[in-house]
């Protein structure tokens, strides 16, 4: 196209929204991915009227005691003579991670302060309850 | 894009193009709507260790412990609803009030103390209910900003 010249028909597609579109997508899939992998069984959270901002779950050392007691180390069940050593495990040597719990609200304080102890005794201090604001139920 | 001295005929686009503009918008609202799901809420708690370093309060401040037992707060399964049930009745430095209270009590002995200094023993019966003893630290948490929590066991 010279100057000068007639201006013809665009003959070429416009990609723009095209690359839009897949740009879109490629984001989507990168920010859903790590929640499709949520490790760990489904569990029923505690909720309370105002539970403090955690961060991003990523990074953290997810431990899970379901319904039944049984405790899950991401999407392993242990049992709870192994649960130190696994735990340092998942850790891969890293003793400052934090740990954050997921306890299922049926459960009894104990279970969960059973866990928290054997967490420390992992050798980890930073330990967090998860929980779920009450007014966003049903999620 | 015209170069110059092209299309005498046509005439300039005279509109804005807003599809970039609404394209990253759409972008945007998706990425949020994925993204505040998966941050989580929770609780930062402690396990002071009778020998070690952990949570050691200094000792001119008083240990303040709350208890909650299962004889004046019988929570033993998941409260119904939202909050803590009224007949809910929580020990504070030797004093028994209501659960529904706990946020102003710790207002008042925990407002004029530095932040490194609040710490609040949680002493909670282990046959209670998980979710009801969360909500009565959440109430605790209301009353002062940054305080720590240990738990101990009942003896």
């Amino acid at each position: 196209m010279r100057p000068g010249e007639p201006a013809r028909m665009q003959a070429t597609i416009n990609v723009t929204p095209l690359v839009d579109v897949v740009l879109v997508l490629l984001i989507i899939f990168m920010v859903v991915a790590p929640g499709m992998m949520k490790p760990g069984p489904e569990v029923d959270l505690p909720k309370t009227g105002t539970p403090p901002e955690q961060g991003d779950a990523r990074d953290r050392l997810l431990v899970t005691i379901d319904e039944r007691g049984a405790l899950w180390i991401d999407d392993q069940q242990v049992t709870p003579d192994r649960f130190g050593d696994s735990l340092r495990l998942a850790a891969g040597g890293m003793q400052d991670t934090k740990v954050v719990i997921q306890g299922d609200a049926r459960l009894r304080f104990g279970d969960v302060r059973h866990a928290m102890v054997a967490v420390e005794d992992a050798g980890f201090k930073d330990v967090g309850l998860i929980a779920q604001r009450a007014k966003a139920r049903e999620n | 894009m015209q170069l110059n001295g092209g299309a005498q005929g046509s005439g300039l686009h005279s509109e804005i193009n807003v599809t970039p503009l609404v394209d990253v918008v759409l972008v945007l609202l998706i990425i949020f709507m994925v993204v505040v799901p998966l941050a989580m809420q929770g609780y930062d708690v402690n396990i002071p260790r009778t020998s070690a370093e952990a949570v050691s309060a200094p000792q001119d401040a008083p240990q303040l412990i709350l208890s909650i037992l299962p004889d004046t707060c019988g929570i033993l399964e998941p409260p119904a609803g939202e909050g803590v049930p009224a007949d809910c009745r929580v020990g504070l430095a030797d004093q028994l009030f209501p659960a529904s209270e706990l946020t102003a009590h710790i207002k008042a002995i925990m407002g004029g103390q530095p932040k490194e200094q609040r710490l609040l023993f949680l002493a909670a019966d282990d046959r209670l209910n998980y979710e009801g003893v969360l909500r009565i630290v959440d109430l605790a948490k209301a009353g002062a900003d940054d305080l720590k929590i240990g738990v101990i066991p009942v003896e």
